[in-house]
Order: structure tokens, then sequence, then C-alpha cells
């Protein structure tokens, strides 16, 4: 099954075979029964709940005059209905990892990057996958190999004037732990298998992230070498499937966790010790007052990168308001509104533009918090005097080990992950 | 015996007198007047074929399709059966046997052992609940207020739920505090959560409900002069329940078996939740093909899924024939 | 006045000893719910964990106030919507087809089979089968069409089942005896018929409200543009999740437990009628 993907190209792609008719109803705006938002004529955005937040929707409206009705989905249903219903939004904002599914089917239509405004202030973090000159590109599917397009949206080898969709949030995850229970500090992927946490360790649960995971560790031990993280042989699969079979038998997991609120209660609830977890996973569990820290291992950090894209149904007004939308989300007001839930936006620059001087020393250049800092709904979250682990943006963006992918062998790895659980 | 007369309630649909036999068999051999059927079973009838059987026969077309990394593509392909089925390598050195079985079909297999023992567990903890309410519980007022007090933890949004099984089970939880207050143990124990354990007894107490309400309705349907009958008779307790209270029983223990049987197969929430994912069940195996867009081997896993539901459906339903006995 | 025989106290040992089992088993079903409720008064900085930071009605207050992600009123307001339509099909549907199935037709096995069926198809592949064949066709999905067209296929069975119990008790004697008497069939149905099967409509139709309101599998790619409850829900957990959820847990639970007072006393009423 899997082995054949690469055919995919010569043959009838899903699109063609699900066919046009949807078309005729597309963007027909469709009124809600009974209908909840009275905005005139609202142009329609789907994401999970970091990004479609009311706050972020209403202050778009008020900016750019038109109202945006956003569906906050979870990560499975943004994935499906990205995928298989276009015609039931104009922007998705979706993930740079989820794009091997998304370019092939063409859900969505090219961005050119002459309409967006800002497109000078993006970081070169996707547009040529280094931040600072000095960096590494990290293995899997980095977003600098997703991004470029030709007016068709077939992907191109290097810049063009088109591209798969604009960057937005976007961060780099690690490990997290809590200090007085692991006793030491954690500074190497290789922990997440010490047998001092034995029964109080916790990964991800979406495969293609677990196992990347689960790789670094490997690797870090000695155990193994993986050519490339993001895009495992099935025999890189094997071994490191067999390895976790032992470790789980062993007793050494206590729980897969699969959405970010679960991580949070993980360590909160004092299940386990160290985990796979978010960076602003790390902020809540101390927002909550339980002691969190954020490891940057010496391996490097797995990156992730969300974009904004429009689609392929969207056309005439409803395409100009959806980049108008775009644009609004580049121009720093949402970059600083995300920035607070601690993810790093796309426009730096414009983004500190729109932060107190406090917040942005301490979220972008990793110094101690000058005040006690808010989320940006208000709660207080960050303690005066802390310092967010990881260090600055640039520190964790020069050192990305590998990004979010979805392998070639994809079929493979979930197959075996399947084993690995049931085991 | 004044108290028999009382007892006797009218149960669900009001009191009546207990059709005698030839009117049954009348009532089978010669249809009643009534209604016109084809207009009773058209509305559903349609529905059914336009929301069940067409998506289901979509459902089936699909699994033939094949699967690329963005969706699948027309293409006439037994491929997903033959991932579903066969393993690589036909000869299996760990085991030193031929053909081991694929990690689908295994899964498959937990999955039903899983279903089957923990209806096993609903049977056991919910019976005497039924028949608590049926026998113990005068009023039918009552009965149905006890009752429907059971089915309330069923109507909260079991997502919430799903949140609050960490801070009961868990290392902190209400359980353990409790348990550490009474001094029965001495550090929190950790087996309750993300365990098996955990797990069957989450899925107990879900589902086991399901199984009490059929099994309450067939029991209030006994004749309690024939209850007391019997034991004027000088019969002991376990020979009523055999011979009278189990038989009449068995219709609602069949279709609350059925209810619990193909909620528990098709189940993947709390495998992830309360037992922290560490379980694969045809359930989660659907689910995370369905979120890599892998939707023709999603589909082959969905219709093995229904045809063991389908087999465990049939021999409940041999066992027991409901549409008589109901 | 009674008197304390040998049989009397066994009986009441008996009923005790139920009686207890079954306190045990609702602390048992409502282990969660209890920690739930307690954790709905967390404190500002708390979470939905323990250990509890201090107590307030912070989350409660939150409740009521429009949500941060997505649109929990409206959701709700849409769940509640969607569930009482399923209700009225459920109840209506459930009806008709265990009447039919009191008289022998063709293809009743089959139609029997299919009905069972909806419980058994797994519900995100139904979701994405429909949703296909709605693609095909040029139909835009949306939680009051489509999603509610599944909800119904999953609820009928259960409603279809109890309806089926309720004919199967019934003693159709009265309505022959109506007949006989000259009234028509609508009269027959009003008059004999209904009241003694109300109660039984009214559990269909009440299993149909929470199959539908707690669906979140058959919803998720036939809701169209709008979320419904638990749509919402599964959206938020993607963020960290707050006590505001079982302050929304610990409301519904309120709520179930009106209802079964007004289930109650709707009961009562009917009954006494009915006689």
């Amino acid at each position: 099954m899997a082995k054949d993907k690469k055919k995919t190209s010569s043959k009838v792609s899903r699109r063609q075979f699900v066919g046009g008719a949807a078309g005729a109803v597309a963007a027909s705006s469709v009124v809600g029964f009974p209908a909840i938002v009275s905005a005139a004529d609202p142009i329609r955005a789907i994401g999970l709940g970091v990004s479609i937040i009311n706050e972020i929707q209403s202050r778009a409206a008020k900016d750019i005059g038109f109202g945006i009705r956003g569906q906050a989905l979870g990560y499975g249903a943004l994935f499906g209905k990205t995928l298989n219903q276009n015609d039931q939004y104009e922007v998705s904002e979706c993930y740079f990892d989820m794009f091997d599914a998304m370019v092939p089917s063409k859900v969505f239509q090219p961005i050119d990057t002459k309409r967006i405004r800002d497109w000078d202030k993006v970081s070169n973090l996707v547009k040529t996958g280094k931040l600072t000159p000095g960096s590494q590109i990290g293995q899997g599917d980095a977003p600098v190999t997703k991004l470029w397009v030709d007016k068709d949206g077939n992907p191109t080898d290097g810049p063009s004037q088109y591209i798969s969709a604009v960057p937005a949030a976007h961060n780099a995850d690690s490990l997290g732990y809590n200090p007085d229970d692991t006793g030491r500090a954690i500074e190497s992927w290789a922990e997440l298998y010490s047998p001092d946490f034995k029964g109080k360790v916790a990964l991800i649960n979406v495969p293609q992230v677990g196992v990347m995971d689960a790789a670094m560790g490997m690797e870090a031990l000695g155990l193994a070498k993986f050519g490339d993280k993001g895009d495992m042989t099935r025999a890189e699969i094997d071994t490191l499937i067999e390895f976790l079979i032992v470790k789980k038998k062993e007793g050494h997991f206590r729980a897969f966790w699969e959405t970010f609120g679960q991580s949070v209660n993980l360590m909160v609830s004092g299940e386990v010790a160290l985990q796979s977890m978010w960076s602003p996973a790390v902020t809540a569990v101390n927002a909550e007052g339980v002691k969190c820290v954020y490891a940057s291992p010496k391996e490097g950090m797995r990156g992730w990168h969300g974009a904004l894209a429009i689609s392929a149904k969207a056309s005439g007004k409803k395409l100009d308001q959806a980049y108008e939308y775009i644009n609004w989300w580049l121009d720093g007001w949402a970059g600083a509104f995300v920035a607070r839930q601690g993810y790093y936006f796309s426009t730096p620059a414009n983004t500190k533009k729109h932060l107190p001087k406090a917040d942005w020393d301490f979220w972008y250049e990793g110094k101690p918090a000058a005040m006690e800092l808010n989320d940006p709904f208000g709660s207080p979250l960050v303690e005066k005097g802390a310092v967010r682990d990881g260090g600055s943006y640039e520190q964790r963006f020069k050192n990305i080990a590998v990004w979010n992918s979805i392998m070639k062998e994809n079929d493979y790895l979930v197959k075996r992950w399947t084993e690995f659980l049931g085991s | 015996m004044t108290e028999a007369g009382q007892t006797h309630h009218p149960g669900l649909i009001g009191e009546q007198p207990v059709p005698d036999e030839s009117a049954v068999r009348e009532k089978i051999i010669r249809p009643v007047e009534g209604f016109a059927t084809g207009w009773l079973i058209a509305p559903a009838a349609i529905w059914l074929f336009l929301i069940l059987i067409v998506p289901l026969a979509a459902i089936i077309v699909f699994s033939f399709f094949e699967s690329t990394a963005h969706g699948m593509v027309f293409d006439l392909t037994v491929h997903s059966y033959a991932e579903f089925f066969l393993t690589e390598g036909f000869f299996d050195s760990e085991s030193n046997s031929f053909l081991k079985i694929s990690v689908f079909i295994k899964t498959l297999g937990s999955t039903i052992y899983f279903t089957l023992l923990t209806m096993l567990f609903c049977l056991i903890v919910g019976y005497p609940i039924a028949y608590f309410l049926a026998m113990q519980v005068q009023e039918f007022k009552w009965q149905l207020a006890l009752f429907l007090l059971c089915m309330v933890p069923f109507w909260t949004s079991y997502l919430i739920r799903a949140v609050a099984w960490l801070p009961m089970l868990g290392r902190r939880g209400l359980i353990n505090q409790a348990l550490l207050g009474m001094g029965i143990v001495d550090k929190p124990v950790s087996f309750l959560f993300y365990s098996e354990f955990g797990y069957m007894l989450a899925l107990v107490q879900i589902y086991v409900v399901l199984g009490i309400g059929p099994i309450f309705f067939s029991l209030a349907k006994i004749d309690k002069a024939i209850l007391e009958a019997a034991i004027d008779m000088g019969a002991t307790p376990f020979q009523i329940f055999r011979e009278i209270i189990g038989p009449m029983s068995l219709p609602g223990v069949a279709i609350g078996m059925i209810f619990i049987f193909v909620m528990i197969m098709g189940e993947f929430a709390t495998a992830v939740v309360v037992y922290g994912g560490k379980t694969s069940t045809t359930g989660t195996v659907i689910l995370n093909y369905y979120g890599i867009a892998n939707y023709p081997f999603a589909a082959v896993n969905a219709l093995m899924l229904m045809v063991a539901m389908i087999i465990g459906i049939v021999i409940i339903l041999r066992v027991v024939d409901i549409r008589k006995e109901l | 006045m009674a008197r304390w025989t040998p049989e009397r106290k066994r009986k009441l040992r008996v009923k005790s000893g139920f009686s207890l089992y079954y306190i045990v088993f609702l602390i048992f079903i409502y282990g969660p719910m209890i920690a739930m409720f307690i954790l709905s008064f967390q404190g500002r900085r708390g979470g939905t964990s323990f250990p509890m930071r201090g107590w307030s009605l912070h989350w409660w207050k939150k409740l009521f106030e429009p949500s941060l992600v997505g649109d929990m009123q409206g959701a709700m307001g849409r769940s509640i919507i969607l569930a009482i339509m399923v209700m009225i099909v459920i109840a209506l549907f459930s009806t008709m087809l265990a009447m039919a199935f009191r008289k022998k037709f063709r293809f009743s096995n089959v139609l029997f089979y299919t009905i069972l069926a909806g419980l058994m198809v797994p519900g995100v592949l139904l979701s994405l089968g429909l949703a296909m064949v709605l693609r095909q066709l040029g139909i835009s999905p949306s939680w009051y069409t489509s999603a509610f067209a599944v909800h119904v296929v999953w609820a009928l069975p259960f409603g279809f089942l109890v309806m089926m119990a309720v004919f199967n008790r019934f003693d159709s004697s009265l309505e022959e005896a109506a007949r006989d008497m000259g009234a028509s069939e609508w009269v027959v149905f009003k008059e004999v018929t209904l009241p003694l099967i109300t109660p039984g409509i009214v559990a269909a139709g009440l299993f149909g409200f929470t199959l539908s309101y707690d669906e979140f599998a058959r919803t998720t790619l036939l809701s169209g543009e709008f979320n419904t409850l638990p749509l919402d829900i599964n959206a938020s957990m993607t963020q960290r999740i707050r006590p505001t959820l079982f302050a929304l847990g610990t409301v519904s639970t309120l709520f179930s437990l009106v209802m079964i007072g007004l289930f109650l006393g709707i009961y009562t009423i009917l009954y006494r009628r009915s006689h």
C-alpha cells in the first residue's frame, strides 16, 4: 500500500474523483439556522482552538470591515475538513506537515506573494529554511520544502512568485519535566528512556510525531542512527518500534496523550515526571502552580509550523477578503496575541510593535519577566522573574533537529505503531 | 395477601389484563387491522436507505480503492484487504510457525475479548440493580425515578466526563486521597488509572446502564402473583430464579447485551483517555488511518468490525428471538 | 398492625441489602461527576485536576460569558435544538415502525436488520461515507440536515427496540373492541392506542435526545460550518482545559435531574388521565 505512493501523480487524483459538482454550491453563503452570527457576509476560517479564538476574529472584523466566522476544530477534524471539504471554508489555519496530503490534492489555491503586503517582513525560517544564516534546516518536512509552488500549485524547487500557504504561528517542541520528580535537569532526549523515570514517562500519541520524539531519544542513547527521522525507512521503523515494545512491556510508559489539555493534566496531577510536551503546555502547567521545566536538549528540538491557506474554491470577493484576512494576520496584532500563548509568529518585527516590552523580552528574547505577565485572556500566566526555558527565539530555531512530518512510509508506521500500543 | 394486588404494578404501558395464549396466537396468524404498513414504514425506510445504505455502499466501494498520501483514487484493488489479513514474511521465526496473524486481526481479536469481558462484568454488576428496581421497589413511579437516576451520568457530555476521570482515579485523585486518608495505603497507588483495571472499570461504569434498562424492562413484565404462588408452593429463591425470573428476563438481557456489545466494539475514546492510549482497539485503528487519510484501509477495518458485530448480534438473536419474546 | 414475622424480617433484610447495593452502585457510576463537581469550584489559578488551588465561583461566572475558543453557548443551543429534532423524529419513527411490525409483512426481516445496522456502522466511517456522497451530489452538509439525518439513523434502533417491547406487551383486544364499536382507525389510535403507549414513546424520544446530544464521531464531517457542543468541546481541548468545562458538566447534570423531575410529573399526569 505504502510503496505505491509515488505513483500518485500519474493517476487520477482524488479531487478529480470526487468531482466538480461541489463547485456549484461552493462559496454560496449557507445561512446558519438559526443565524448565530449576524455579521454581514462573513468569510469562513477553520483551525484549531489555538488560533480560532473569538477575540482574534472579532478584532479582525473590526480592523478590516467584514466578518470572519471561525470554526474551531480538533486536530483530526481540522485535517479531515481541510482535505475533504474545501467548500466549507475560505481560509484554513492549518500546518505545513499536513501539506503532503493537501498540496497534491490541490485543495488550496496557490497564493500570490505579490498580494501579501508584508511578504518582505516574513522571516526567513520558512523562505530559506534558515532563520539566521548559520542555522541548520533540520530533517523531515521542513516548511521551506512545502512552501514554494508554481502558478498551478505544483511544488517547485526554489523560490517562486507563488506559495502554497502563508507561514503563520510556529514553535519548537521538546520534553517537559517536573524538576522535583526527576531530581535533575534534563538536557538530552536520551532521558526519555532513563530507568530512573520508569512508569512516569508519557509520549504523544500521534504516530507521526511520537515516533520522532522516540527516535530522538534512541539516537541520543547511541542505540540507533536514523538517516532522516522525518522520513524513515521500514527497517528504521522496525528497529525503533521493537525497542519501544520492549520498553512498554517493562512498564516504562505511564500514558500516551493526544491533546494539549491532556498533556497539561498529566503533569499537573503528578502522573508523569517527564513527557513529550509543547512549550505553551509547559507554561500552562506553571500557571496552575506546578513546577514544570521545558527542556532544551543538546540534540535540538522538534519544530512545527502553522500556515494560512486559501481554499481552491474561494473566488471573487471572497478571495479578496481571504487575502485581506491573511494580511491582517501578518500585521502584528494577532502575532502578539498568540505570542502571549507561547507561540511565535512569522512576522516578528510586526509582532514586536504590538507587544509590550516586558512581554517581548520574555517570549522572544528569553529574558526574565520584568513583571507578572498575563495570558491573552487576562489570566495570570507568568510570575515576575521567571525565564522562558529553551532560550530566545533565535536560539530555539537555529537548532531544529527535525520538523513534524508525514513520512513516505506513513502507512507502515501507523501499522507498527498500532502494534506497539497493542503490545 | 392484600399486598400481592398492590405490587402488581402497571409497567410502562399502563395496567392491562394479561393476554391469553389464544389471543396471542390469533394476533400472529390473523393480522390485526390498523394503519397501512406501507405508510408506516415508508418514511423510516427511505431515510435509512439514503442515510445508511447509500453511505454504507460507498464505504464498501472505498474499501476497494487505492490509497495515496492525499486520499484515495479509483483503482479496483484488494490491496487493503490483503494488508488487513496478511503479514509479510510467511514464516515467523519467533514462534517458529507459518503464517503469523496480522496485527489488525490481533487487534480485532483483543477488541472482541475486551468487549466480552466487559459485557460479563456489566451483567454481573447491572443485573442486581435491574432486579432491585423491578422486584424490590414497589411503585412504578419510583422505579422509573431510580432508573433515570442511573441514566444521569450518561447524559453528561462524554468528553467532559473523560476529563474528570483523571481527578477521580489518578495518583492525586479522589480515590487515592480517600485511601490515604483512611490509612489503607501509605503512598498513592497507580494501578487505578492508565491500566487495564481502570479501563475495565470505566467501560463498565459508562455502559452498564444500557444493560440495566432492558433487563429491568423484562423483569417488570413478570407477574408478581406467579412469584408469590411459587413461594407458597415452597420453591427456594434459587429455583424461582432458575425457573421463572431467569428465563423471563432473557430477552432483556439479550437486548442489553446487544447495546453494550455494539457500543464497546466501536469504542475508542475510553482507550485513549482512561487507558492512556496503551492499547489498540479496532476503533482506534480506524481513527488512526482516517487521520492519515488512508480511507480505504479505515473502511476495511470498519467493515471487518461490522462483520464481527453482525456475527455477535446474530449469535445473541439465535439464543433469544427478541422479536418474539420482547 | 403488621407483625414482625420471620418472613417479613427476611424480606426486609433482602430489601435493605439491595438498597445498599444500589447506593454503592450510584456512587460508583457518579464517581467522575463528584470530581467534576468539586473541581468546578477550583480557584482562579487552578486547573482541571487536583490539587485545588483555593475555592471560587470564577469558572461558574465564565460559563455565562462568551467563551474564549469557539462559541460554547451557540454550540449548546444548536446541540439542544438538534437533540430535540432527533427526539421528535425518533419518537415518531419508532412508533410507526413498531406499529408496522405488529403485522407480518414482506421483507420485514430485511427492514429489521437494516434498522439494527444503524448501530453497527462505525461512526467516523458513516460520517465520511455520507460526506463523500453529499460532495458528489453537490450538497453542503450542515448540522440541521446531514448531521441530523445521521443522528436519527444512530438513535433509531434504540427507540425502535423500546417500542417493539411496548407493543409486544400490548393487548390489542381493547383496540378491537373499539373497532367493533365502529371507531375509525385514527380514532382507535388516538383514543385507545396512544394513551397506552405514550410512556414508551417518551422513553424512545429520550433515547434520541441523549444519543444525539452527546454524539461526536458521526458529526465531525457532517456538521457543516457550525459546531455542535461535542465538536466545540473537542476543539477547546487543543487549548488549556479550563474548569469552565466542569461547571458546564455540572450544569448539565443538574439539568438532567430537573428533567427527571419533569418527566415524573408528566408521567404522573398521563398515567392518571389514562385511567
